[in-house]
């Protein structure tokens, strides 16, 4: 039976499937910067392309680069940039070690969204709502850039630069990230719907075992999510003390640049900071095993 | 439990429910809707040469019409492309189709759309700062105005001990039925026929054909099954399009939206503004008056009905000695208001039910005491003056706060327990009729309708059936057949299936039972009974085969066959209280009481409902295991109109979040465990005194969640939904 | 470098595809090039889940997958579900506590059931698949009975 069809016959888009990272770089190159697009699993690319926000021509899908990996070394965890994203949350180490991330990964979208879904992608996209970059911010998490002239290394925080922004180079793809060590950590969110939804704010902390210092990070705010030193620091080494966590709360509504859209005001957003603060760090105090 | 094992399940989970998203033919093309860029604007152009250039593509714009309707253009109030205004963003200006789905939207994308901004109306409270008043009535903006009047209310109120005031707002909401709309259509040998998913086929006949201007018998239109409705599948809304593009490209076009679309176009509802001002004296209420501005989008004056409806829902049902309510449905640029689960009614519910516990805790008064105190017993006056019927309002009020009561004693610090308390008009819509076929091993019954989800179809009037003729619902079939062929109803909707199109169903098989009757040389009564494979009509010891006692020829023909029709009757409303406008009677009274427990988080607003029962008047329980998912699926919906549901337009009539991750309907996540009582007993006009279901329950949830979030809390909220943020403010966290 | 042919296992059948356009999804693949229409298309951008089929034994949102992506792989839908024992399981269980009204989230939501169950054996708490049905949206049953449902599959496979 001559069965329909949805698209064609003059197809817009071309896809590439590379088996090596070389291929793929040459497959990008080939094309007009700003028509080619990357995809790692396409959740985010897919809606785009459905609501004609994208303007790519040629697709270049990773999906064959041998990327799909996670690896525990010590206390670090390097995380291939095509695993998807429910690997990394069903893994039982990241779950006890790693709570925030988990925590981070379990609110993205919902399972079938997450079988497909990839750190990579979502760093790739870097979309202001992002609720993984806080949490790899608070991480110290470090994304691993493969070129053709070899590896280059470069912080979350400086590979997100705005919404939709980063300082990927031409001939770079996003290998793996890289999070330095096993830390006390927690996301919180408010949102408007419990599940499948985007955060108004979030909050990520972590306490790092090195140091004993935290960390602390806002998301869910345009342009991007950002760190915060300065509450970081109020919070000092290890159990802050309650009056601590507070002054660390004001600092960072102070600190936060923010902006009313449609999903919150400028004023509830400055409110929810502390609070999520606060209970961010309760979190990662709790004990659990095998954190460290 | 009474429950069916519903006749729909294995097919539907085995996916081979055809719905309208799935509709193909052979050689078909794909269908596009060209959407006005503007919210209003002077049309200057619209030209579709870059679409016809496509390969295989066809367009049609506002030029093309009057060559290929046979009336010269269609309906001229209604034209189907706007011909010289754009009135809504996303007004479709052009249709288009093509061999591909993908074809076809760059075709739409090809149009072009030449439109002179003009000023955009749409913010209620901007376009009229200082209602009501005579700048108001005069505007032609307005769409309908109503007004009435009872009992001296100036003087009441001059002379109350206390008067409170309040100002409420709703948001707009959308049906968000998962099953966006589509259809196919054809047009052959003069012929108009379209297959689509809709709650009343017979409707978007009568809609499509006075939208294109031809004869009504021309318009055959045809159910699939129906991913849900929920009022936004009521009337036409593709299908003149389809039917155009279809004739114009000579063969069969489907036409489906995408979500996108169906947030963009959908008719549902949008916000409203009420003013409430209630007069107390020694703890009784001697005069009320309630004021509305309700924003119904492009509806045209004349075709707008949710103002004079609603508005009694506002002054509840409660006792009023003396009231003044005025309504102005305001015209703005935004699709045409359409219906929505008991259109607007939970949300009139949640002012009312808010302002007079307001009432009540301002004066010292227990809230539900002092509503309790108030509520309509059967036979009192409506505010227009009609007998209040048969209604177990006060029955489900009562049996609230008792176990509002027990929740309360059980409550940790932090939740709060709210009731909520409303009532609904059943059984309504314009009437309809049945056809039923006795053959000697069943019972068939011809529909023009199609099951939209809730039972009433496939479960209701099975049951109906079988409770009139005696035999199980088994022995009871549906059979479907398009306008042509089936007898006319006026759709699934109003919570009148059962009820009313039921009382069509029960009388064409008592015509069965009678005929039956006579051919025993009875005058009955008599029932059925199932014997192995046949059927045998039973009077008292008299038992004869039923296949017997059809002729010859009838057994030929399939069958005996006998018709039912029921056009209810409203009640009436005392004229005199009517200042202007048109005020609608009830039919049955539906009552509905809700208990919510909820906790409220208080550093950041959220509220978490944490426990739910519901009192449910039904007058006689048709099928417990349907009536039971009318109310889970209402209070679910409910709870999404109480707490996140809100489609946000902007000052230039754009909707802001046209999607289903910004406009957020409730997940499996956010669902209290939920208690479910049903009152019977309080007849009302359905098959052997049953009333309609599908709306009551999401009437009063809003207003139950709203008295819970207070009690726990202290946070008098004054505008739904009540998220997160706006608790926040009423606590004076920001 | 763009495949020309794709060979897809659908509900244990070969599917030999030819001149598959890069951007289709697997979505309109299945329903429209192989008339499984089974599996719906509800809001195409991730947010409903009612095109979820599984891709490898895994739940997917086939509105957010290239058909191209799933190249060699398995993939099942709703009509073949009943033939895997879990999936036999969920289906009945839907059936048995009247799970559905209009039916169109249904598909949807008996898949990726499917999933979680073969995916998080018989040890999965019942929090945890719930929780993990969040992004299938029904806006008939108010999710009463479908949980209903999850807790009779979720016995019925342990």
């Amino acid at each position: 039976m001559d069965r329909l069809r949805v698209i064609g016959p003059v197809a817009e888009l071309e896809i590439f499937t590379p088996g090596t990272p070389e291929e793929a770089l040459a497959a990008i190159r080939a094309a007009p910067e700003g028509e080619v697009a990357v995809l790692a699993g396409g959740t985010d690319l897919l809606a785009d392309l459905e609501e004609e926000r994208s303007r790519a021509r040629r697709i270049v899908s990773l999906r064959r680069l041998p990327w799909r990996t996670l690896d525990w070394t010590g206390p670090s965890l390097s995380i291939g940039s095509t695993l998807p994203l429910r690997a990394l949350e069903l893994d039982p180490g990241v779950r006890s070690r790693l709570p925030g991330l988990y925590e981070a990964v379990h609110a993205v979208g919902s399972v079938p969204l997450r079988h497909r879904a990839t750190l990579g992608g979502n760093l790739a996209r870097s979309a202001p709502a992002s609720d993984l970059i806080p949490v790899l911010l608070a991480l110290d998490a470090e994304v691993e850039l493969f070129a053709a002239a070899g590896v280059r290394r470069l912080s979350v925080d400086r590979f997100v630069r705005a919404s939709r922004v980063t300082a990927i180079a031409p001939g770079e793809l996003i290998r793996s990230i890289r999070i330095p060590e096993a830390r006390p950590s927690a996301f919180r969110w408010q949102r408007v719907r419990l599940a499948n939804d985007i955060s108004q704010l979030a909050v990520a902390v972590a306490l790092s075992p090195s140091d004993r210092r935290w960390r602390v990070a806002v998301g869910g705010i345009p342009p991007r999510a950002i760190r915060l030193a300065e509450a970081a620091t109020a919070l000092g080494t290890g159990a802050p003390a309650e009056a601590a966590v507070r002054r660390a709360g004001e600092i960072a509504a102070r600190a936060v640049p923010l902006v009313a859209d449609r999903r919150a005001s400028e004023e509830y957003r400055r409110r929810l900071i502390g609070t999520l603060l606060a209970r961010a760090v309760a979190s990662a105090l709790l004990p659990r095993e095998g954190v460290g | 439990m009474s429950a069916a094992k519903r006749p729909d399940a294995a097919v539907k989970l085995a996916g081979g429910a055809v719905y309208g998203t799935d509709l193909e033919a052979p050689g078909m093309l794909w269908g596009a809707l060209v959407l006005a860029p503007v919210a209003h604007g002077r049309l200057r152009s619209v030209d579709l040469a870059g679409a016809r250039a496509l390969d295989g593509a066809v367009a049609v714009g506002p030029d093309d019409l009057a060559s290929l309707l046979p009336g010269g253009g269609g309906d001229p109030e209604r034209p189907i492309f706007p011909r010289a205004e754009i009135s809504y963003r996303s007004q479709p200006v052009a249709a288009v189709a093509a061999p591909t789905l993908e074809t076809a939207r760059r075709a739409a994308r090809a149009v072009r759309v030449d439109a002179e901004p003009l000023g955009v109306v749409a913010d209620l409270e901007a376009l009229f700062p200082e209602w009501p008043g005579s700048e108001a009535e005069r505007s032609p903006d307005i769409a309908a105005h109503v007004h009435a009047r009872h009992g001296g209310v100036e003087a009441a109120f001059r002379d109350a001990e206390t008067v409170v005031r309040e100002t409420y707002r709703t948001a707009s909401i959308h049906q968000v039925a998962l099953e966006p709309h589509a259809c196919l259509a054809e047009v052959r040998d003069g012929v108009w026929r379209v297959w689509t998913t809709t709650q009343s086929p017979f409707g978007v006949r009568e809609d499509t054909a006075s939208l294109l201007g031809v004869p009504e018998a021309s318009v055959v239109v045809e159910g699939t099954w129906v991913g849900g409705g929920f009022g936004g599948k009521g009337a036409s809304l593709l299908e003149p399009y389809a039917l155009v593009l279809a004739r114009a490209a000579g063969r069969p076009v489907r036409l489906a939206l995408g979500y996108r679309e169906e947030f963009l176009l959908g008719r549902t509802t949008l916000p409203a503004v009420v003013r409430m001002e209630t007069g107390v004296t020694a703890g009784r209420i001697v005069a009320r008056r309630v004021r509305l501005l309700l924003d119904v989008g492009t509806s045209l004056p004349g075709r707008d009905f949710a103002t004079g409806y609603s508005i009694g829902f506002l002054l509840g049902p409660y006792r009023t000695p003396a009231f003044e309510v005025e309504g102005y449905a305001v015209r703005t640029n935004k699709p045409p208001f359409g219906p929505h689960r008991a259109p607007f009614a939970p949300q009139c519910v949640f002012v009312v039910e808010s302002h007079l516990a307001h009432v009540a805790l301002e004066l010292g008064l227990d809230p539900e005491e002092f509503r309790a105190a108030h509520l309509w017993k059967e036979g009192d006056p409506t505010p227009l003056g009609q007998p209040v019927g048969p209604c177990g309002l006060a029955a489900a009020f009562e049996a609230a706060r008792a176990l509002a009561r027990r929740w309360r004693a059980e409550a940790a610090p932090g939740q709060g327990v709210g009731i909520g308390a409303g009532f609904w008009s059943t059984g309504t819509g314009a009437g309809g009729e049945a056809l039923a076929r006795l053959d000697g091993r069943g019972l068939t019954i011809l529909q023009g309708e199609r099951e939209i989800g809730s039972g009433s179809v496939l479960v209701g009037l099975r049951a109906v059936a079988a409770h009139a003729s005696g035999l199980s619902p088994a022995r009871i079939q549906i059979e479907y057949a398009d306008s042509s062929r089936a007898p006319f109803d006026s759709g699934v909707f109003g919570s009148r299936t059962t009820a009313a199109l039921g009382r069509a169903v029960e009388e064409a098989v008592r015509g069965l039972l009678t005929r039956l009757a006579e051919r025993m040389g009875t005058v009955g009564p008599v029932t059925l009974e199932e014997a192995g494979d046949g059927l045998v009509a039973v009077h008292r010891s008299e038992r004869r085969s039923v296949e017997e006692l059809l002729t010859p020829e009838e057994r030929a023909a399939g069958g005996l066959e006998a018709s039912g029709r029921h056009y209810g009757r409203a009640g009436s409303i005392d004229e005199r209280r009517v200042v202007a406008g048109t005020f609608y009677p009830y039919t049955d009274f539906t009552g509905s009481v809700h208990v919510a427990l909820v906790s409220v988080d208080r550093e950041t607003g959220s509220v978490r409902v944490d426990r739910y029962a519901a009192f449910q008047d039904v007058g006689r329980l048709v099928d417990e295991g349907s009536a039971r998912a009318q109310v889970e699926g209402a209070v679910a919906m409910g709870l999404g109109t109480a707490l996140t549901e809100e489609a946000i337009w902007s000052e230039d009539g754009r909707l802001e979040n046209p999607g289903l991750l910004d406009y957020r309907i409730p997940t499996l996540g956010e669902i209290p465990p939920l208690e479910i009582t049903f009152l019977e007993g309080f007849r009302g006009a359905g098959p052997d005194g049953a009333k309609g279901l599908g709306e009551p329950p999401i009437i009063p949830v809003p207003a139950a969640v709203a008295a819970a979030v207070r009690a726990a809390s202290g946070a008098h909220l004054t505008e739904l939904p009540l998220s997160a943020e706006r608790v926040a403010r009423a606590l004076k966290l920001l | 470098m763009t495949e020309r042919r794709l060979v897809l296992t659908v509900n244990g059948l070969a599917a030999s595809l030819a001149d598959v356009p890069a951007g289709e999804r697997l979505l309109d693949t299945l329903r429209w090039r192989l008339g499984l229409k089974g599996t719906k298309e509800g809001c195409r951008t991730g947010g409903c889940g009612a095109c979820t089929v599984l891709v490898d034994g895994e739940s997917s949102l086939s509105c957010l997958t290239l058909t191209h992506e799933v190249d060699g792989c398995a993939v099942t839908t709703i009509e073949a579900i009943a033939s895997d024992p879990v999936g036999r399981s969920v289906r009945d269980a839907f059936e048995r506590e009247g799970a559905l009204q209009c039916g169109y989230c249904t598909p949807g939501f008996v898949v990726a059931l499917t999933g979680l169950l073969k995916e998080r054996g018989r040890s999965a708490p019942l929090e945890e698949l719930l929780d993990g049905l969040q992004g299938n949206l029904c806006r008939c049953t108010g999710y009463v009975a479908i949980a209903r449902a999850v807790r009779a599959a979720r016995e019925a496979t342990a």
